[in-house]
């Protein structure tokens, strides 16, 4: 059903009529997204367009919004600052299981305030306070935030309640989702639902109780990703800022630096063997050192980062000195020196508690067989890698070549796992990208944060496969290469990466339902159709909340097209792409 | 570039929505963390540099048509820049304020353009300057300083004179503003002061940088045309002007007309007025000896600031590295805002006795608009009044009893803004301080 002019009248009465619109060119606003490409018929740059674009003000407006939708049967799709392609609507018209309904987008962006609790160590936000904001808040106030991986450009409301929350410095911090207390959520049905102590009326402090605690239903490992319902606002917790509180930043664009803390020490560290890399990150989880920590300049890929990032730092350079750059002396060096390396913040609380750590990680080194990368540890690139580590403010720089990346593989285990696929994963890479639609970076082109579970233990590589989102070939290559991934992990029997959920979102509903029903615990989306039918009766939600239908639990329904090899594939492959 | 190079900036997009805000390092607090004035205000993703790029996918994907919620996407905009530097702080690859511009031009070739435009241009078209006004009268600011003249501008009398090394171009808002006359009248007393041997042209025509940025960019190239054929008649090598704006019109986009129109009249060098006061202040020229007991915070003008870089011709194309890394051959100028006219302004400052100098969170690259620019206080006067106190309120913050600057659309707007305000805090331009420590 379309989104009908009494409904479009009865939200515009709701938001007002400067915070609403159904004119299309404002529409493809949020239809673009990141990595569509690959995942969309013939590769095309939009996702389905909303029916309209709403902007409410307050939870009352969100909820009001939600009940027109019960009313008049249109879906509501959530977003913060709405970066990633499930940001979107998952619908074209149609599409929808067992209903044609529109989808309206909700841009939460007039949604922005936030308050900070000093004493206790708590931050209360609004859907579009964005992570800078909240840490540099914080930090005047001696206090700090786990920074998701994704940068601090994204929506602290959104990482805490909806996806992912895994950073930097989860390790040290925790990610948002062991970090968010009090949640309150509109769900679809319209309840507005207060979470933890929040909604026994005594604060935000927890997110468990004494109140409700609907917290693994909001929350979950991945989240919601805005297909149930939508969270207004929420409690972050804090963690001791051991740093200066004035943020003084320096240096000419895009170059900038943070001067180093008396005690903080900021290193990039190198390995000579991927065991090497593995007892390193064990070693570091065991001593409990670091703050934020992260292998992350390896995304320009390990045969180019390291000349890379100079060339970065270098004001009066650009990409096109590369090239030349790589060939002065001393890069082909540096380049293997780096080959295996990542990037350590420490924070101590006195210089004695610095100076120790320094000597565990000097220790861990020896033991390990590593170094310190002396060219990334001078004042200059150290000042910068403190302001890039400690703010996550440079993640554009994922499409810094050509405005696109696949970020995939990303299996989380322990190291000794996740070095399994490495291997793999770069080698995959460097197959498909020998005939040039894809980005030459170097096979290993990964980053990941060192731990993604506080204390470390679980981590995982994103693997960044860069291609040229206006060039169709390139396009193609990528989609064909996301493919292959998934093909390359079943070699070592591991299951499929971040490209697998990407891959998803091809599917009809029908589809999804298929491989859902056949996941080894099926039970899971069996349960999370009961939560939907009860909060969600209506289902004005998108998919993201992952469920099967009755049919598909009894076995009684199967998808009329087949679901792989990737569904939508566009034929013919490119010219010169390898076949594995 | 034509509309349809751009689709490429908009397939590059990722909507990191780093076009909101200021460099996100730089970020020091929630409340002046944004970067973009039209996006803050009308909170859609269109009205944000990248969103606006989305939009000319739509329209040149033949998704969308225009419309009016279009033209307001397009012309709501002050093309301050800020999206750009922010978008380029990681990305070598995009062109986002270029592509406003361009987008702009495309919507006024086919006659779309906002109510308050055509009768904006009439003036220009009609009297040759911006404010409608007898164009006789454009040096009326000069009469009794005993300033040279042109003899092309008509001038007749003792201090005519057919050559001039150093001409001080006003500009349409100190010609003819009568609140604003007294800063090019500042300036040109302080500059005659330290030294300069400059004239002044009688006659002056508008720079035809607002053209410009309308898309009116015949009337720009008219306006262009007569003001470089006039300055090689005369032998001028260098303008120095007290007007932001008129200083990019003149340095950005006056070479590639020259070179557009095959003419081979070299564009003289351009100068603003605080970098020759910063010149002559540090040669020992110009001697500040009175006490000015002011706590003032200053205003980077976009034009002067992060649009304020040095020109440099490129002619190439786009090519590929490493199979598929967009670069340009030749490398092709960044435009970053990395070298912006930020520091002369602030040395100036420094240098006067009993000046306080202090700084708002927003500065250099990462400056917040004053909303005067991209003809938004004559299209869209309430956005533009919204952007202005966004700026005063951060002023404000500072302690500071005066916001200085260096640009008469900074000036005009931010003075509006204080006086509606009923602040004590006062919007002043640097040689207005700089007159008051002679």
């Amino acid at each position: 059903m379309a989104l009908s002019d009494e409904a479009y009248e009865a939200v515009r009465s709701i938001v007002g009529e400067r915070n609403v619109t159904r004119d299309p060119a404002i529409l493809d606003g949020y239809a673009l997204q990141m990595l569509v490409e690959l995942v969309r018929p013939d590769c095309s740059h939009y996702m389905p367009r909303a029916a309209a674009i709403v902007m409410p003000a307050s939870t009352e407006e969100v909820q009001a919004i939600v009940k027109a939708a019960n009313k008049y049967n249109f879906g509501v799709k959530p977003h913060g600052t709405g970066w990633y392609h499930w940001a979107s609507p998952m619908y074209d018209k149609g599409s929808r299981y067992g209903d044609e309904k529109d989808t309206v987008q909700l841009d939460m962006r007039r949604m922005n305030k936030i308050e900070i609790d000093e004493k206790n160590g708590i931050a209360i936000v609004e859907p579009y306070v964005i992570h800078s904001q909240l840490h540099a808040e914080a930090i005047k106030r001696g206090w700090t935030c786990n920074i998701i991986g994704a940068g601090s450009s994204c929506s602290v409301v959104a990482a805490a309640c909806a996806y992912s929350g895994i950073g930097a410095g989860t390790m040290w911090m925790g990610g948002n989702a062991e970090n968010v207390l009090g949640m309150e959520w509109v769900t679809p049905s319209g309840e507005i639902v207060r979470n933890g102590s929040l909604g026994s009326g005594d604060g935000w402090f927890c997110g468990e109780g004494p109140g409700p605690s609907v917290r693994g239903i909001m929350r979950g490992t991945l989240g919601s990703r805005g297909g149930m319902g939508v969270y207004t606002k929420c409690a972050i917790r804090l963690a001791h800022w051991p740093g200066r509180t004035d943020w003084p930043v320096y240096g000419t664009v895009p170059a900038y630096r943070l001067p180093i803390d008396e005690t903080f020490r900021v290193y990039t560290v190198a390995v000579p063997t991927w065991d090497a890399w593995t007892d390193l990150y064990y070693k570091i989880y065991d001593n409990e050192i670091g703050f934020t920590l992260h292998r992350q300049y390896n995304l320009a890929g390990a045969d180019l980062a390291p000349t890379f990032w100079l060339m970065y730092n270098d004001p009066t350079k650009q990409l096109s000195d590369l090239p030349w750059m790589l060939e002065e002396p001393g890069m082909a060096e540096l380049t293997e020196e780096m080959r295996i390396s990542l990037q350590i913040v420490m924070a101590g609380r006195s210089e004695g508690d610095i100076e120790l750590q320094d000597k565990v990680l000097s220790k861990i080194l020896e033991e390990v067989g590593g170094w310190k990368v002396e060219k990334y540890c001078t004042e200059d690139m150290a000042e910068f890698t403190n302001l890039y580590m400690n703010r996550l403010g440079h993640k554009e720089i994922n499409y810094v070549y050509a405005g696109n990346y696949i970020g995939s593989w990303m299996q989380a285990g322990t190291p000794d796992w996740v070095k399994g696929y490495i291997p793999v994963a770069a080698a995959g890479y460097e197959r498909d990208y020998r005939n040039g639609l894809l980005v030459q970076a170097g096979g290993d082109s990964m980053m990941g944060t060192v731990g993604a579970y506080p204390g470390g233990g679980i981590m995982g590589l994103e693997q960044f496969v860069s291609y040229d989102g206006a060039d169709h070939d390139s396009c193609r290559a990528a989609w064909y290469h996301m493919d292959d991934a998934v093909e390359d992990a079943k070699t070592i029997n591991y299951p499929p990466g971040k490209e697998a959920l990407y891959i998803e979102m091809r599917y009809t509903d029908e589809q999804a339902f298929d491989k859902w029903a056949g996941a080894k615990q099926p039970f899971t989306y069996v349960f999370q159709r009961k939560i939907r039918e009860r909060y969600d009766p209506n289902y004005i939600g998108d998919r993201q909340y992952n469920w099967i239908p009755e049919e598909w639990e009894k076995g009684e329904k199967r998808a009329s097209t087949p679901i792989m090899p990737g569904p939508g594939r566009p034929q013919p492959a490119p010219e010169g792409y390898p076949t594995i | 570039m034509a509309l349809e190079d751009y689709r490429a900036v908009a397939m590059r997009c990722n909507r990191c929505s780093y076009c909101k805000w200021i460099p996100q390092d730089r970020i020091k607090s929630w409340e002046f963390a944004k970067g973009c004035p039209s996006v803050d205000y009308r909170h859609f993703h269109a009205y944000s540099g990248g969103g606006r790029m989305v939009a000319l996918l739509s329209l040149t994907d033949g998704r969308s048509e225009i419309t009016d919620e279009l033209k307001d996407v397009v012309f709501e905009c002050t093309l301050c820049g800020q999206c750009d530097v922010s978008c380029k702080v990681c990305r070598y690859d995009m062109w986002i304020l270029d592509g406003a511009r361009e987008f702009r031009h495309y919507l006024n070739q086919k006659g779309v353009v906002p109510d308050a435009y055509p009768g904006i241009i009439a003036k220009l078209r009609d009297s040759g300057n911006m404010a409608g006004a007898q164009q006789a009268g454009r040096a009326g600011w000069a009469e009794g300083l005993g300033l040279k003249r042109l003899a092309a501008s008509g001038a007749a009398g003792a201090d005519t004179v057919d050559k001039a090394d150093v001409l001080l171009h006003a500009g349409c808002l100190y010609s003819f503003n009568p609140t604003l006359r007294g800063v090019v009248q500042a300036s040109a007393r302080v500059l005659a002061k330290g030294g300069l041997d400059f004239a002044v042209d009688g006659d002056e025509r508008c720079c035809g940088g607002k053209a410009y940025d309308m898309g009116y960019r015949d009337d720009f190239a008219a306006s262009a045309k007569a003001n470089l054929e006039k300055w090689a008649a005369a032998g001028v090598k260098t303008i120095v002007t007290p007007c932001a704006t008129c200083f990019w019109t003149f340095k950005r986009l006056y070479p590639e007309a020259a070179a557009t129109a095959g003419s081979p009249v070299q564009v003289p060098e351009v100068l603003h007025t605080t970098q020759v006061a910063d010149r002559l202040i540090k040669e020992g020229a110009l001697r500040l000896t009175r006490t000015v007991p002011m706590k003032v915070t200053y205003h980077d003008p976009c034009h002067l600031g992060r649009q304020g870089e040095d020109y440099v011709p490129w002619d190439g194309k786009e090519t590929k590295i490493f199979g598929q890394a967009v670069v340009y051959d030749p490398p092709r100028p960044r435009y970053n805002g990395a070298w912006g006219v930020y520091e002369p302004p602030r040395d100036v400052l420094r240098a006067i006795p009993g000046l306080e100098l202090v700084e708002m969170e927003r500065t250099k690259e990462a400056a917040w608009c004053c909303g005067g620019g991209g003809a938004v206080p004559q299209a869209y006067p309430d956005f533009a009044g919204f952007t202005a106190s966004k700026r005063l309120d951060e002023a404000k913050t500072t302690g500071a009893d005066a916001i200085a600057t260096a640009c008469s659309s900074c000036n005009r707007i931010l003075g509006s803004a204080t006086a509606g305000d009923g602040t004590t805090m006062q919007a002043i331009d640097v040689l207005e301080l700089v007159e008051r420590a002679l």
